[in-house]
């Protein structure tokens, strides 16, 4: 042990490289992952944090949101099946906005006050209620979107005043209003007067007391033909995009994680390859191959423990330095989880440095001429 | 070199780690550029076969062709302005279809056109015809069959097929103005447009005028109201396409970067464990030059070797892969696989350079 201690201390250079080197590759794992929450939150977190815990869409929608058009009507439909206790018209619909005197891609939702579809994480001021009322996503403040504004449609210029911010209540990766179903209406109508009508998105369902939201999805889809009718959480993870951002994601994380393995891996390799003579010695004159095989793990645990400070700390100067359009919060679980990954599999990668190391023949040391032995 | 060709024929199993593990990274870097490629094409078909040079949008639709809304009074300044040699209207709408005998719906894109796009015959005469685009047999689709679009089943007959016609993924369908119109009308009444107004306009440039200068002109034409581009600058603007070309580059370098970390390693590992044998060979008369050489020479079969295994991989995973999934492998992305793999090869084998030079002859003889 002391003298695994000792060659880092007469290697600090190298060791310290080493671990820099895997403490980067660790941070691009934790950023990747943190970057990979907070866009699938700015994707759907507007459906994941709005009141409706069941959601209806058209079955020629395949799942998406922006894709269903469902028929006025509906709404009663749906209400009158047995376990929904609340049901509301839900509309969706990306516009253009002008704030500030730019052009912005703006999600509008809309949905009657005190039904279902109202935003859930409001953060600062009150719902909409009246028409021309929005309450705006809180990471959009800087684009114009703060309490007090106001902003218009490109087209049409209907206006909109914003009365209260949500957290984490994107759509799309896009500043967000909510809305009521009226000024829905009204925006989409000053963004295309030809429209014939306005018909909703889909319908929001909080179902009635004791039943939950899977038996009121099964009850709507059993009585009501050519819908489809899913949980919120399921509607949040079919949404378009979010399952192939996920994979995506997935590959350069276990890329990234694979990285680390194979370098921490080869590094102890050759290190072990080079330290075989001196390890040879070491058997030949009592140390047993269980405290060479400490040595290395001492080793490893000392490098991979500073590479994770180092990707620790770098993570939190990234998310707290980042000026992206995208809201970086970091998931304490989330970063455990690869944590415990990343060690695992970097401690397979030196299995076969042990391996080594255990195989070494204290013989071999007699024989051996760079240790004064002879062949 | 022929010495290093001999070790690794003789002893393959030495080889193998890096072998399967470039293996590995050749399929993972064809089905990333085989999809992102996919993606690319069907994502992007519809606009790269518009005949015209230039897309005129609304102003206010920032280049969205959904949101777009172009009037016959301003489609008549567009046709007026100077270097515009034609103008055809566009149409779109994006809606699920039922197919006959499949119990999933297909997803396509339904366009009104006025210009015959490349590859496209003219518009249908019969209202109701349309050509569909052959990635749609994948989702069932059949010549004479009746697709019912959208929620209130608005039916098509599909009388022809095309190719690389698609847009945001979803099958392109081609019928005439009042085909998109009508099905606008009903799956999509918040959608409807105005008899006579367009989603966009596709310019053809007169012969000897430049593109640019003739976007510039329209738009000064209609006093704002339009934003014309060059139809690749239309390409590159559609919804999510730069962030998933800089995504799969990204994984695709960092793929390329694992493969020369891979190369390097293994190469450094072959090299300690040999510098005995190194050392004998230099005593004998071998320069570092020739050693190094069967080192690289070593790196480069082994990065053959790999693309070639990882590409029948990648076929036979053209076979396994469902057909919905875009993956198209062309061969200008296997020539780039390859020589990348080649060239991170070499570069990951350079780092034991230093090493091969500094064996001394001497120490072949204690």
């Amino acid at each position: 042990m002391l003298l695994a201690r000792a060659e880092i201390k007469r290697a600090r250079l190298r060791f310290g490289l080493l671990a820099g080197a895997i403490g980067l590759l660790i941070f691009l794992v934790f950023f990747q992952q943190t970057l990979l929450g907070s866009l699938l939150t700015s994707f759907t977190g507007a459906l994941e944090h709005q009141s409706g815990t069941v959601l209806v869409y058209s079955a020629d929608a395949r799942k998406s949101l922006e894709a269903s058009v469902v028929s006025p009507t509906l709404v009663d439909r749906v209400a009158a099946v047995d376990g929904v206790g609340q049901a509301g018209p839900l509309g969706e619909a990306t516009l253009t906005f002008v704030a500030k005197g730019q052009q912005v891609d703006v999600a509008v939702l809309g949905a009657e006050p005190g039904k279902p579809g109202q935003p859930t994480n409001l953060v600062k001021g009150r719902l909409a209620t009246a028409p021309g009322e929005a309450v705006a996503s809180s990471e959009d403040v800087g684009k114009g979107f703060g309490i007090g504004d106001t902003v218009a449609t490109a087209s049409g210029g209907a206006k909109v005043t914003i009365v209260g911010l949500t957290e984490r209540s994107q759509f799309s990766v896009q500043p967000t209003l909510f809305v009521t179903f009226d000024t829905y209406e009204t925006l989409r109508r000053a963004a295309n007067p030809d429209a014939t009508s306005v018909p909703p998105s889909a319908v929001a369902v909080i179902p009635a007391k004791g039943v939950s939201p899977r038996e009121a999805a099964d009850a709507i889809a059993a009585a009501i033909p050519g819908v489809d009718a899913m949980t919120r959480s399921e509607a949040v993870t079919s949404a378009p995009g979010v399952s192939s951002v996920q994979s995506s994601f997935a590959i350069v994380l276990g890329l990234a994680i694979a990285v680390v393995a194979l370098v921490t891996g080869f590094f102890f390799l050759i290190l072990t390859v080079q330290k075989t003579a001196a390890l040879t010695l070491l058997h030949a004159i009592g140390a047993p191959a269980s405290y060479l095989v400490r040595g290395l793990l001492q080793q490893v645990s000392l490098v991979l423990g500073v590479a994770l400070v180092v990707a620790i700390a770098l993570l939190y100067a990234a998310v707290s330095g980042s000026s992206s359009g995208l809201a970086l919060t970091i998931d304490p679980t989330a970063l455990v989880t690869s944590a415990a990954i990343i060690v695992a599999l970097s401690l397979l990668g030196v299995a076969f440095s042990i391996w080594r190391v255990v195989r070494i023949e204290p013989v071999e040391a007699v024989s051996h001429q760079g240790l004064g032995g002879v062949e | 070199m022929r010495i290093a060709l001999t070790e690794l024929r003789r002893r393959p199993a030495r080889f193998a780690p890096a072998l399967v593990a470039l293996m590995l990274l050749t399929l993972l870097l064809l089905v990333l550029g085989g999809l992102l490629d996919g993606l690319y094409n069907g994502s992007t078909g519809a606009l790269r076969a518009q005949p015209g040079e230039l897309l005129t949008y609304s102003s206010d639709a920032k280049l969205s062709l959904v949101r777009s809304r172009i009037d016959a009074a301003t489609a008549a300044e567009v046709a007026k302005a100077p270097g515009v040699e034609q103008v055809g209207g566009l149409g779109v709408v994006l809606l699920g279809a039922k197919v006959p005998d499949r119990a999933e719906e297909a997803s396509v894109a339904l366009f009104g056109y006025q210009l015959a796009p490349r590859g496209v015959p003219s518009p249908p005469q019969h209202t109701g015809d349309v050509y569909a685009d052959r990635s749609l047999r994948a989702h069932g689709v059949k010549l004479g069959q009746t697709l019912l679009l959208g929620p209130n089943r608005y039916p098509v007959a599909v009388i022809g097929w095309v190719s690389d016609t698609n847009f945001l993924l979803q099958g392109g369908l081609w019928g005439n103005v009042e085909t998109w119109r009508k099905a606008v009308e009903s799956a999509r009444p918040d959608a409807v447009l105005a008899p006579g107004t367009f989603q966009a306009l596709t310019v053809v440039v007169s012969p000897g005028s430049k593109p640019t200068e003739v976007a510039a002109a329209i738009d000064a034409a209609t006093g704002g109201t339009t934003h014309t581009v060059t139809r690749s600058f239309a390409v590159d603007s559609l919804p999510g396409l730069a962030q998933q070309r800089t995504t799969f580059n990204a994984i695709i370098f960092t793929t390329f970067f694992v493969a020369a970390l891979v190369v390097a390693l293994f190469f450094a590992l072959l090299t300690l464990e040999r510098t005995t044998m190194y050392a004998v060979f230099k005593a004998v008369g071998a320069s570092s030059r020739q050693i190094f050489a069967q080192v690289l020479s070593q790196a480069v079969v082994i990065a053959l070797l790999s693309f070639a295994l990882g590409a029948v991989l990648a076929l036979a995973a053209t076979f396994v892969i469902p057909p919905q999934v875009p993956l198209q492998l062309t061969q200008a992305r296997a020539v780039e696989v390859v020589v990348g793999l080649v060239v991170m090869s070499v570069a990951g084998s350079v780092l034991s350079l230093r090493r091969v030079v500094r064996v001394d002859p001497a120490s072949a003889i204690g």
